[in-house]
Formats: C-alpha cells, structure tokens, sequence
C-alpha cells in the first residue's frame, strides 16, 4: 500500500498518475503538459523591466502575453516547487546543500564549481529547449505520447546529448 | 477561461506535479545523471510510464472526439540541434527544465543557479530567435504525427505505442527491479551508506 510517507513510490504509479496530468491539461487549458515555455514568460517579462525592446520581439511578445496558457504554465512550472516540498515533508527527504554524487561527478566537493556548472548547464538546458520548441515535458511526455516526428527527434537527441556529456564530461557516479 | 482561473489551475496540476516528481524519485540528480550513465533506470521507468498513460488517455479523449492533439511542428534541424543541447544541460544540471523546481522546493540549493541559467538561456534565445527565421533551424513538414505518415488513426497507434512501451516496462522492471536503483538516501546515490535523518549532504569518499 503507498502511502504520502513512503520516500520512494514506484515509477510505475507515479509514472501513471502524472501521464493522468494530460486529463485537465487537455480539457480544461486546451494544451499539452510542458514547462519550457514559462522560462520565456518569466524572463522575458523580468528583461523587458530592463530592456524594453525586448517586448517588440514577437516571440517574447507572445510569451508574456496575459493569456491563459501563458500564465497557465507559469502557475504550473512554479508550484512544482511546493509539491516537491510537501512530499519531501511528509517522508523527511528534505535536502540540504548539493547532491553527494556532484562530488563524485564532477571530481570536485566545491560548492561554487557545482553552482557555476549548474548556472551554465541551466542556460543549455533552456537555449536547446526554445531552440527544440520544448523540453522533456512538452517533446517528451507530451509529442512522443502524441507520436509527434520532430518531437521524437527531439528527445532522441536529448538522450543523445544527455548522454554523450554524462560519459564524457562528468565521471562515473 | 478567464486568466485567474487558469493560473488557478496551474497552481493545483503543479503541486500534484511536483508531488509525483518527488515521489517518483525522477527529479534527483543522481537519478538523471544515473540514467545517462546507465547504472539506473528510474527516469526511464518514469518518462515511459507516463507517456504510456498519456498515449492511452489521448487516443480516448481524442478517439471519441473530446478534444484536439496539440503535437508540435516538426523542424528537423531544430529538435535535433536544440535536442542535443538540452540533453547536455540536463545531464550537467540534474535536472529538466521541469524538474529543477521541484529540487529547489526540496532544498537543493545548487537549483537555485539552474534556474537563474535556464531564464538567461531562455532570455539569449529570445534575442536571437528573429534571427533564425528563414535559416534551417526554421525548416520542416509542420504538424506530422506517426500515424499520418502510416495512414493509421491517431488512437490505433497511440495504443499501439502504449502496448510496445507496457511491454519494454516490464522487461527493465524484470532486468532491473526499481527498488534496487533508489539508493539508501532515495537519491540514486546507490553507494550511499545509509544515513539517518534528513540529510542529504554527508562527508563525501576520498576520490
């Protein structure tokens, strides 16, 4: 029996339930479960406090649009973080500072090496998936569920890249 | 709909969302790192699962009519470049752009520098996106699915995708039972002593 406390629940329910996810995704926002297009919302919107030009780009114009798909994903992408942290609560897997693999992964148990990979890792991770139109969410759970072509190249080359730079720049964990 | 009652519904997906990140496991760094260097396959376990359900969910929703696909264009030179690059920021972060939320919500305080660089990647490919009308990474066949190509219904393949994912799922659960590939912490550090408490951070092996 799963409970909220267990730490670990199988991939397989948990894997179903957020596959159920499409369910008010698709009736109720009339859109595919994603996550990379809030980047654009969100940093398009705080750049444009700075760089008001930036609006006149149609693709950030779009972006940060008061729709509800917009803010829909933005509401979506952010409160990740309080369910994450509800379920850490409720079985004591809260962390603190990094994961123990960087140390191995990246040969190093510095803190500020692992933020600066994290920073430059994070910008690749959103310039692939606006390049791709769409990260794992999107490309992933949704275009291969949809059998979408270019979704599935999308996320074959993900694993590509993923693990092409797992072997040869990070060491085994 | 209006503007609040679909951002109150993407507060209420969100938290599930979150939840079952958490739950699942998927959202640790050794977890995906782990996958791309194959000695764990609980991301996989989880992705395919979930776009199994999803398969299975979409070709009733939309078999019977309820609603439309929203698949993306397909731009070869673009999922595939842009494909690439992401997967080498997934594999350095530990996370997707999806999943580096749910690290910050459990205290992972190297998320913080993830998300601060996704929205400047996000920022820097706004910049450049007018640029890239009219290049290749702007070039492909538009909305194809599997099935158009095979001439099949979207809910007869979606089944059918659905039938071949249940069928890998439960030849890796055979090979590798989740359970062995969570680790002592349940954070895929499968070398892990057993720790008590809720600390993650720990002295780390001499290299």
């Amino acid at each position: 029996m799963i409970s909220l406390r267990d730490k670990a629940w199988s991939p397989y329910v948990a894997g179903v339930l957020i596959g159920l996810l499409q369910i008010p995704a698709f009736l109720l926002i009339e859109t595919a479960l994603g996550a990379s297009s809030s980047y654009v919302t969100v940093g398009g919107l705080v750049a444009s406090w700075v760089d008001p030009a930036i609006a006149n780009i149609d693709y950030v114009a779009r972006h940060i649009a008061a729709t509800g798909k917009n803010w829909w994903q933005v509401a979506f992408v952010g409160s990740v973080a309080i369910g994450a942290f509800i379920s850490a609560k409720f079985s004591g897997t809260l962390r603190r500072g990094i994961s123990p693999i960087w140390a191995r992964a990246l040969g190093t148990a510095s803190p500020g090496v692992r933020y600066a990979v994290a920073f430059v890792a994070g910008f690749l991770m959103l310039f692939g998936a606006r390049i791709a139109d769409g990260c794992t969410s999107g490309h992933g759970l949704s275009g291969v569920a949809q059998l979408a072509v270019g979704s599935t190249v999308a996320v074959a080359a993900m694993f590509a890249g993923g693990i092409g730079a797992g072997v040869l720049l990070l060491r085994r964990i | 709909m209006s503007l609040i009652t679909a951002i109150i519904i993407g507060l209420g997906m969100g938290v599930v969302f979150g939840f079952l990140l958490e739950k699942s496991r998927v959202f640790e760094p050794g977890i995906i790192v782990g996958q791309m260097q194959f000695r764990s396959f609980i991301m996989l376990k989880v992705f395919l699962t979930a776009v199994a359900t999803g398969a299975v969910v979409l070709a009733a929703l939309n078999g019977f009519g309820i609603v439309k696909l929203h698949p993306k264009a397909a731009l070869y030179a673009a999922d595939a470049i842009g494909g690439l690059l992401l997967g080498v920021g997934i594999v350095l972060a530990g996370a997707c752009p999806g999943t580096t939320l749910a690290q910050i919500g459990v205290g992972y305080r190297d998320a913080i520098f993830t998300l601060l660089g996704g929205l400047f990647g996000a920022v820097a490919y706004s910049y450049l996106q007018p640029s890239l009308a009219g290049t290749i990474f702007a070039a492909g066949d538009g909305k194809i699915l599997f099935t158009g190509l095979f001439g099949i219904p979207y809910w007869l393949g979606a089944l059918g995708l659905a039938a071949v994912l249940a069928v890998v799922l439960l030849a890796l659960e055979a090979w590798r039972p989740w359970r062995s590939e969570i680790g002592p912490n349940a954070d895929g550090d499968l070398g892990a002593p057993a720790a008590a408490g809720e600390r993650a951070t720990r002295p780390l092996p001499a290299e």
